[in-house]
């Protein structure tokens, strides 16, 4: 099974050299992969493709019909291990992460400290797309803002793990994370308890919780809903899920009506107050009132409400300029600021096509560096340097030069390789990890999280609007 | 519960039980029509159908092409026509997706894998070599799924809004289905009422309580009047009485809405009207009249638990049965 197998270079996180052999962490799982032929492994991912089928576990893209086509996530019976030592770590890094970026949005929604001692220019956060000006200086509850996120995280070619990006809107994907673990579960029970994997099932329940914690009535047991797009958006089936798990309503904005400053929910039994609302509607479109007047999916009225202190949502808004990829290049500078330590986790070198020496960089070597746009998300709007061709090259450099504060550059990180079933048998990939964590009372990281696939051999893309599967994440 | 919820419920319960009602009528039409060879006869044994199974009699030429190059397939499976049996399973999947949360797993994997199978090629290719496994097929997951809601669900005000849905449209189907009898002058041939009856699956049924000959009176009396046949209308009415007094909470014999009062008048016309008197004032007449109530009873739910007091006066009221029922498909 591994015999043809290659790690051409990279760092792979089963092999730790050509000849060395896989690290003491996969060799229970090497044992056992290698024990099946290719037939049998085979045969037992497309059962576990079927399953996802027939259940529904789906997403849709969009593109090749106006409708969209729904679709399974792609799914690698190969488990992605991480060991106790590494997760620690990671979540030493996360926890002050998501400590500092919270601090950031307090402070710049009130003070704006960290723009008047210039560690941040003031221009950076105020031309932010994501920046939302209802929120100057309203307090939010136990000044907390992002109480979701889904922080991007891969491997340098030394094994290092690095932020690539923090999602701090609503970031997608826990769902399958849940599914992925109850389908290895039935494909390798027995690998899987002898391992001692931790298990991630709780996310459901401390979701709730960290909702409920928001709630501004405190008597009784607050009324949470979860507000999705509907049912033709991508992630639905998360929604869905997720709102069936922890048992409170999925709604559309139009099950909700805001009135005289508060938000109920339309029943058969009349209208009933909602006090927390875990949204998974982008900020433009909550309110027609406040922000995209074109939007249908909102609620006209909910902003007037959550500014009352009536209803809470989450996440906050204006949590976007957080995450901008911009503002990613401040993230250390800000741990360093507010929390006074060195970052745990390492971060990408970023160029930011607004400084001019920066943007002349870029410009230079747009062939060897990943060019983002500011506020894309999906991997959409992004230029691959190695991989690109003369003429997307040059369509790039004109719209970096016309909207320079738009667009950031970094040099081309060889992530990490994980072994991987492809059509000619075992292959390395390239992975990524997306951890959540929930930020209420406490802050709280669900051990393990979504480990995402390049499955095309050679891409560095992995998002799954654009070819990308997904890989079980053991912690051990 | 969430009016919407209820809403995608109810809709949810008539679309599955609209699917099995037409897979019902095609396979006894279909096997009717193969009796015969005079093309004239066959288009006229599918005329009826077409019309009780069509939302509008305003017909595309789309449409009429694939109607007269094969009306069953047309019933089935063409995608021109937006009430096809797949789009039925389509809608009803589509209505299912959005309450997953209040189903069995066991119903969804159901409603899921035949809707993966009519949209596959294989429906299309079981219609072509052998039709009557295929529209036995759809017979047995519209049973099997009402089984599963009956068996691994809670008994609540959602499961109720699907039993209500699903009574209005099978009062609706058979309605329907009498009504082809009066399609054509004169009186219906028994050849004609033996499909009916076999169409609404009644015919043992009948068999057992008239023991004698499929004469258009006793079939009438018993599809519109039977107190035990689960697809006679007045089985049906009996039914939506009960799911509505269920939902509000309201004791037997009083309503507290108007589709509850509308529900218990329309039962007690057919509590104490004879056979007699229903031929007297006329077959297609009576059928027109229950299908406005059924079609005013379902009015009145949307009206009551989905719409805000404030919201009813927005909604167009018009006469005619086709153009209500096609807004309220609109209503998704």
């Amino acid at each position: 099974m591994f015999s043809q197998y290659q790690t051409e270079g990279f760092f792979d996180e089963m092999f730790s050299s050509p000849e060395g052999g896989s690290f003491e962490h996969y060799q229970e799982i090497e044992k056992v992969i290698a024990s099946m032929s290719d037939d049998q492994l085979r045969e037992k991912q497309r059962h576990t493709e079927s399953s996802f089928l027939e259940q529904g576990v789906t997403f849709t893209v969009y593109g090749d019909t106006d409708s969209g086509t729904e679709r399974i996530f792609p799914f690698d019976l190969i488990p992605r291990v991480i060991p106790s030592h590494e997760w620690t770590q990671i979540e030493d890094g996360l926890t002050q992460r998501i400590i500092a970026l919270n601090l950031f949005l307090t402070d710049i929604y009130h003070e704006g400290k960290i723009l008047k001692d210039k560690i941040i220019p003031e221009d950076v956060v105020k031309s932010a797309a994501h920046y939302c000006k209802q929120m100057e200086n309203l307090k939010v509850p136990g000044d907390i803002y992002i109480h979701i996120c889904g922080s991007d995280l891969i491997r340098d070619d030394k094994g290092n793990y690095l932020v690539l990006e923090d999602n701090g809107r609503c970031p997608s994907g826990a769902s399958y994370l849940l599914e992925n673990r109850e389908a290895m579960k039935r494909a390798f029970p027995k690998l899987y308890q002898s391992l001692g994997v931790r298990p991630v099932g709780s996310y459901p329940a401390t979701l709730r919780k960290t909702l409920e914690f928001l709630s501004p009535r405190q008597t009784g047991t607050p009324v949470c809903v979860l507000l999705t797009p509907g049912l033709y958006n991508s992630a639905y089936f998360e929604h869905s899920f997720l709102a069936k798990q922890m048992g409170i309503e999925i709604v559309e904005g139009r099950d909700l009506i805001a009135t005289d400053g508060y938000v109920y929910m339309r029943t058969t039994r009349g209208l009933v107050q909602v006090d927390v609302i875990y949204r998974r509607v982008d900020d433009h479109f909550l309110d027609p009132l406040e922000f995209r007047k074109d939007s249908l999916l909102g609620v006209p009225g909910i902003m007037q409400a959550y500014l009352k202190g009536n209803v809470a949502l989450a996440n906050a808004p204006g949590t976007g300029v957080a995450d901008d990829k911009v503002t990613y290049a401040y993230v250390p500078d800000m741990i360093r600021y507010y929390l006074d330590q060195e970052p745990i986790l390492g971060s990408v070198p970023t160029f930011l096509g607004w400084r001019e020496a920066d943007r002349s960089h870029i410009l230079e070597n747009l062939e060897s560096l990943v060019v983002k746009s500011a506020n894309e998300s999906g991997g959409y709007g992004m230029l691959m340097g190695p991989t690109s061709t003369k003429k997307e090259r040059a369509e790039f450099a004109e719209k970096i030069k016309e909207d320079p504060r738009d667009f950031v550059a970094q040099p081309v990180v060889s992530l990490s390789r994980h072994p991987t079933i492809c059509p000619e048998g075992v292959e390395g990939r390239h992975v990524d990890l997306r951890p959540y964590i929930l930020y209420g009372e406490d802050i709280e990281i669900i051990p393990g999280g979504l480990t995402r696939v390049a499955l095309t051999k050679g891409s560095l893309v992995v998002n799954s609007s654009q070819g990308g599967g997904s890989k079980d994440t053991w912690v051990l | 519960m969430l009016s919407r919820v209820a809403d995608s419920l109810y809709w949810l319960g008539r679309y599955v039980e609209r699917a099995e009602n037409l897979a019902r009528m095609v396979e006894v039409t279909r096997r009717d029509a193969l009796e015969t060879f005079i093309n004239q006869i066959r288009e006229d044994i599918w005329k009826p159908v077409i019309y009780a199974t069509s939302l509008s009699n305003d017909l595309t030429q789309e449409q009429e092409d694939s109607i007269k190059e094969d009306p069953a397939y047309y019933i089935t499976l063409a995608e021109v026509n937006p009430m096809s049996i797949a789009a039925c399973i389509s809608l009803a999947r589509e209505n299912a997706r959005t309450v997953r949360d209040q189903l069995s797993e066991e119903m969804w994997l159901e409603l899921n894998s035949i809707n993966l199978y009519m949209k596959s090629g294989k429906a299309a290719r079981a219609y072509q070599s052998d039709p009557e496994t295929l529209f036995r097929k759809i017979i047995r997951f519209s049973i099997i799924f009402q089984g599963l809601s009956q068996s691994t669900i809670e008994h609540d005000e959602g499961w109720h809004f699907s039993r209500l849905g699903k009574f209005i449209e099978r009062a609706d189907k058979t309605s329907r289905i009498l009504d082809t009898l009066t399609f054509f002058r004169g009186k219906p041939s028994s050849f004609s009422t033996m499909a009916v009856l076999r169409s609404c699956s009644g015919f043992t049924a009948f068999r057992s309580q008239y023991r004698v000959e499929t004469s258009l009176r006793n079939v009438v009396s018993f599809l519109f009047f039977s107190p035990d046949f689960p697809r006679s209308i007045r089985f049906c009415l009996r039914r939506i009485d009960s799911a509505l007094l269920e939902i509000s909470g309201t004791p037997q014999g009083t309503y507290s809405n108007e589709a509850e009062r509308l529900t218990g008048s329309t039962l007690a016309m057919l509590n104490f009207t004879g056979i007699d008197q229903l031929l007297e004032d006329g077959l297609h007449e009576r059928i027109d009249d229950i299908q406005k109530r059924l079609n005013e009873i379902g009015q009145n739910i949307f009206e009551n638990y989905v719409l805000l007091p404030s919201e009813i006066r927005k909604v167009v009221r018009t006469e005619g049965l086709q153009t209500s029922l096609m807004q309220q498909h609109q209503q998704q």
